[in-house]
């Protein structure tokens, strides 16, 4: 909806010039009726005039409104002028009115009228005139109104009225009447004086050529050949038109008009010249700061979408590499442990030179020297033998180590192949572009390892649950017995486990463990591990047969830094014995019936996964108990008695024995509460770090 | 989050190891490192000394075992030295009294990897 209004002023806008065009075509007709002696008025003289006053004054704003009088493209509108003003000129010299004109001009005011062609001429010479000085002052205004300051408009509008007024004093005699007034004054000097002030606003207005400063060097350069035409041509045509303007036989008014434009024209081309001169030295460094300028932006919009390590570096060498103007530029980071340095990114670096990374010697040379350093003489400098080894063609070099707040993360390189490659301000302008780049790298990391808790979270609580799902759900069913088990899980998966296998309608295997290390490896090992035994479970009929036979399958599969400790034992209903073996895990306390003391049962074996079977097979020891009515058996893992206080105390085994010996004549669902609140209440504020299981059989 | 540390010592003959603090599965990466180091480095002969260290996890256990068939197919040893009744419980435990030799004292362990040592008799 908005663009359409936009679009339909522009046309209103631009039909309007045919109001001040009509005034001028009543001008011209007035003129024929002169000619042909229809009606003669002398007063029409002034209607003439003030018409085309009218038409002057009402065509100023609609031709600044023209599309092409704002468009910002400074270099457009400076082609445009270029070949409007060679146009103009060329057309001059091929219709040749200069001869014409001067002869006209010559035999008198009257001579307009003395022939249609000459009239013609004139008339069509004046319109065209007219025109080019109003689409120059509309180039110009865009020009000055690049960069609008306070006083730009205002300055502007007083050169249009001054422009006006000047105009205006060649036909209305405006210095006769104020000469009236005062014996001092007389038409000339009213006119001189506001032809001074006029040229004065003229002259202020050319100074409003900033639009020079963001030309980059080649556009300047352009602008500088165009200039050596341009300026000399627009001074030759103004000073043609200056002696012989046929706008001026025309109408006085529009003649002095005309002559103001084009002088206007040369004064602001020649100052915005003159200036661009002493512009083109400095033009390169300007370059180079635009273009610094520009790398720092796209750096610092960089760190707000660029989360990706990889790219991130690849982009802070790539535009190093634009604020320093080097031929290699890398990047390197500290180890976090302190280590080796290594190239994460490069410029012009081979492939041997980015492998094989820096000297040692140069490493320790930037933590010892953390701070940006500038050097133009590599080959006489201490670095020199060591740089030399490393990579040849390194005459300057820059380096500007990455610090954040506590320790130095990684250094920035730029170097030159030849000497004094470097100035001071490429030092400082890489120095401010390190600061951004270690809040870019800072950021990224970050995100990087949120992103990695969040993964291992989400691992972790696939962990737990296929923990969980592993253990049973319901008790087994244990005529004469109860059974009784808890698996607390601390927040990172511990890797404990228990279970059930009913092996015939009078046993029942029974296995606690715990995988060692934690987490997801931990829950696939358990699940491997209730695959073993569920299979090898109806196989055996001695606990150490099975548990040598899981050790075998296990050792083949699991990291060698991996293994379970476990008891398995058989309970047999019918026997009411139960024998078991112990691989690795913690003892099995029985109190029984009778008597006060708690046996702590450790029959020799080592943990599963550790040895091929030899060794594992020779230490392993079977004990079978029988149980009388009353005895009671506890089996757990080793979070129970390494809980921790917030002291760092643990729970220890002694008195976990002590609590069991206490509490042993508790019914297993209560000794089991007991045991727990025992030790959640033993560690307190303190977090758990591993599993806690329990398992309780009580003969009945 | 307790610390852990390890402080290596060269001899001509071995490579000690003096470990620190808590050795977990949070801390067992920097043993690794460690003895990977001595590993590349081509010291087979290390002695670990248990001194300082106040716990230690079945994850800090499973670190030796990582390493020792590496170390013994190349005619060196993991001797171990200086625990604790405590941690000597876990290795216990576990059966790791029979994979490893473990001593009380220091001297003991590197008198091994002494040349012309006695054939190891354990303890």
């Amino acid at each position: 909806m908005k663009a359409h209004h936009h679009i339909a002023m522009r046309q209103l806008s631009s039909r309007s010039l045919l109001v001040p065009l009509g005034l001028f075509l009543a001008a011209v007709l007035l003129d024929i009726n002169a000619l042909t002696g229809i009606v003669s008025v002398a007063s029409m003289q002034y209607l003439r005039e003030a018409m085309i006053v009218l038409a002057l004054i009402l065509s100023l704003p609609i031709i600044y409104k023209q599309s092409w009088a704002l468009d910002r493209n400074v270099l457009r509108g400076l082609k445009s002028l270029f070949y409007l003003i060679l146009g103009t000129y060329l057309l001059l010299l091929l219709s040749s009115l200069e001869s014409f004109a001067v002869a006209t001009l010559r035999s008198g005011e009257n001579a307009l009228y003395e022939s249609l062609l000459g009239y013609t001429v004139i008339t069509a010479w004046t319109l065209f005139s007219s025109i080019f000085a109003l689409v120059a002052f509309a180039m110009l205004r865009n020009l000055i109104f690049i960069k609008q300051k306070k006083n730009t408009a205002l300055n502007f509008l007083l050169l249009m009225l001054g422009l006006v007024l000047y105009a205006l004093l060649s036909f209305t005699h405006l210095g006769d009447i104020a000469s009236r007034f005062s014996y001092r004054f007389n038409g000339e000097t009213v006119g001189y004086f506001i032809l001074f002030v006029l040229i004065n606003l003229m002259v202020i207005n050319s100074f409003r050529i900033s639009w020079l400063n963001y030309l980059n060097k080649k556009q300047k350069l352009v602008i500088f050949a165009g200039g050596l035409i341009l300026v000399p041509l627009q001074w030759l045509l103004y000073l043609k038109f200056h002696t012989a303007n046929p706008a001026a036989l025309f109408s006085p008014v529009l003649g002095r008009f005309v002559d103001m434009g084009f002088l206007f024209l040369s004064i602001y081309l020649s100052v915005a010249f003159i200036v661009l001169v002493f512009y083109l030295p400095t033009a390169q460094i300007y370059d180079r700061k635009m273009r610094q300028l520009a790398s720092m932006h796209d750096l610092s919009r960089t760190i707000s979408a660029e989360f990706d390590q990889t790219k991130l570096v690849e982009t802070i060498v790539k535009l190093a590499v634009q604020v320093t103007e080097a031929d290699a530029c890398w990047l390197m980071f500290a180890d976090a442990g302190g280590g080796a340095w290594r190239i994460v990114a490069s410029h012009n670096l081979s492939e041997e030179e980015q492998t094989a990374g820096m000297p040692e010697r140069i490493n320790r040379w930037i933590i010892e020297n953390a701070e940006p350093r500038l050097n133009n003489h590599v080959a006489k400098s201490e670095l020199n033998i060591s740089m030399a080894v490393w990579k040849r063609d390194v005459q300057s070099l820059l380096t500007v180590p990455l610090n954040t707040s506590e320790k130095i993360i990684g250094c920035l390189f730029a170097s030159k192949r030849l000497e004094y490659g470097f100035e001071q301000d490429d030092l400082d302008t890489l120095r401010a572009f390190g600061e951004q780049a270690v809040v870019a790298i800072e950021n990224a990391r970050l995100i990087e390892s949120s992103l990695v808790k969040e993964r291992l979270e989400q691992e972790l609580r696939i962990a737990h649950d296929a923990q969980m799902k592993l253990l049973p759900k319901v008790m087994p069913d244990l005529p004469g017995f109860i059974l009784e088990a808890v698996c607390l899980t601390a927040n990172e998966v511990g890797g404990d486990y228990y279970d059930f296998f009913r092996i015939d309608a009078n046993r029942l295997g029974i296995v606690i463990g715990d995988v060692s290390g934690k987490g997801p490896q931990a829950a696939f090992i358990m699940a491997e591990l209730k695959g073993i035994m569920e299979a090898l479970a109806r196989h055996h009929d001695s606990p150490k047969q099975l548990l040598i036979a899981a050790n075998e399958t296990l050792y083949q599969t699991v990291d060698r830094n991996t293994f379970v400790s476990v008891i398995y034992g058989i309970m047999d209903i019918r026997k009411r014995c139960f024998t078991f073996c112990r691989a690795g895990q913690c003892p099995l306390l029985l109190a029984p019936a009778l008597g006060e003391t708690v046996h702590v049962l450790e029959p020799g074996g080592m943990g599963l996964g550790l040895d091929r079977g030899a060794l594992f097979a020779k230490g392993l020891e079977e004990i079978n108990l029988r149980l009388q009515k009353g005895d009671l058996m506890l089996m757990y893992t080793d979070g129970a008695i390494e809980a921790r206080n917030a002291r760092g105390e643990e729970f220890t085994e002694i008195r976990l024995v002590g609590l069991f010996q206490q509490h042993r004549n508790l019914s297993p669902p209560q000794l089991k509460e007991r045991l727990i609140n025992e030790i959640v209440r033993f560690a307190g504020s303190a977090k758990s770090h591993d599993d806690l299981t329990f398992l309780i059989v009580k003969a009945m | 989050m307790e610390n852990f540390q390890v402080t290596r010592l060269d001899s001509e003959q071995m490579s000690t190891l003096k470990i620190g603090g808590f050795l977990d599965a949070h801390t067992a990466p920097a043993l690794e490192e460690a003895i990977q180091r001595l590993v590349d480095e081509g010291r087979f002969n290390i002695v670990v000394d248990f001194k300082d260290l106040s716990y230690i996890s079945s994850a800090g256990l499973g670190v030796f075992m990582g390493f020792i068939e590496e170390i013994r197919g190349k005619n060196g040893d993991i001797k171990m030295c200086g625990m604790s009744p405590k941690i000597y419980r876990v290795f216990d435990l576990l059966g790791f009294p029979t994979i490893y030799q473990i001593f009380d004292q220091l001297d003991e362990a590197a008198a091994l990897f002494e040349p012309n040592a006695a054939p190891p008799s354990g303890n």
